[in-house]
């Protein structure tokens, strides 16, 4: 059962790639809480490691002088996740779309894109630096197939 | 994450357990190299196990795809065993249903890398 009200978590990471873990742990609590259904709680926790490695590798290039931070948002009827590095950004429109058939076989690059897919919404702000996510739960056309 | 290897009839098997996410992948890419280096030209036959993996993130599909390409080169072959999880998800999101082979019988699975050999 979801909270009446607002409610925020916060989270500070050191960058280093084995945290991770404890995004995992957090978020499994966060979503059952909330009574997300198997699938989609699946769904929004690979967006949330997506968001932290990329914050932490890619943000924060693995700097432990520097954070990843998280912001878990949890309202009646939807979870909203802000993700921020102390990086130098990057520009989303300059993302190798991994579907394409000259990208299929590469070893990285499907980490937005799966957020994006698994995620009702994902916007970056500042530069790339901030990463919003939001997944509701009245909706229940998903993005993410399953076979 | 866990892996246990074992060979059956010629063909390498690693049993995953856990999950393949963050600092697990690069883990994963040092057992899996291990193998394909040790295998003689064409015979690097690579099943993984994925039967007790709950979860796979890009980097662990990074790897997995990365050991496909490893493999081909060698004149070898790589098949899933058991892809539950999120991992049959990813393969149809990121579009891989084409490239990877996958079992639900193991039996199956070892025949098939001989099947494959004829």
């Amino acid at each position: 059962m979801g909270p009446a009200t607002e409610q925020v978590i916060y989270l500070e990471l050191p960058s280093a790639i084995q945290h991770v873990y404890l995004l995992d742990t957090l978020i499994v609590d966060i979503l059952n809480e909330m009574d997300f259904d198997e699938e989609t709680t699946e769904q929004v926790i690979l967006a949330v490691i997506e968001a932290g490695t990329n914050a932490i590798k890619h943000g924060n290039q693995e700097d432990l002088n520097k954070s990843a931070h998280f912001k878990f948002i949890i309202h009646p009827d939807k979870l909203t996740i802000i993700v921020q590095d102390e990086g130098n950004g990057f520009k989303r429109e300059e993302v190798p779309d991994p579907l394409n058939p000259e990208n299929l076989l590469k070893s990285s690059g499907r980490g937005i894109f799966l957020m994006e897919s698994c995620m009702d919404s994902v916007t970056f702000e500042q530069s790339g630096t901030i990463v919003k996510m939001v997944k509701h739960k009245s909706l229940t056309e998903q993005k993410c197939e399953s076979v | 994450m866990t892996v246990d290897i074992r060979k059956k009839e010629g063909v390498t098997i690693l049993d995953i357990e856990g999950r393949i996410i963050g600092s697990d992948s690069l883990a994963l890419k040092n057992i899996i190299d291990e193998q394909v280096a040790e295998a003689e030209e064409g015979e690097a036959k690579i099943l993984l196990n994925l039967a007790d993996v709950r979860m796979v993130d890009s980097s662990g599909l990074g790897i997995i795809v990365a050991t496909y390409t490893a493999v081909q080169k060698k004149g070898g072959r790589i098949a899933l065993l058991h892809p539950g999880g999120n991992i049959r998800s990813l393969i149809v999101m990121a579009k891989l249903v084409t490239i990877f082979d996958r079992y639900e019988d193991e039996d199956e699975a070892i025949a098939s890398f001989h099947k494959s050999n004829n």
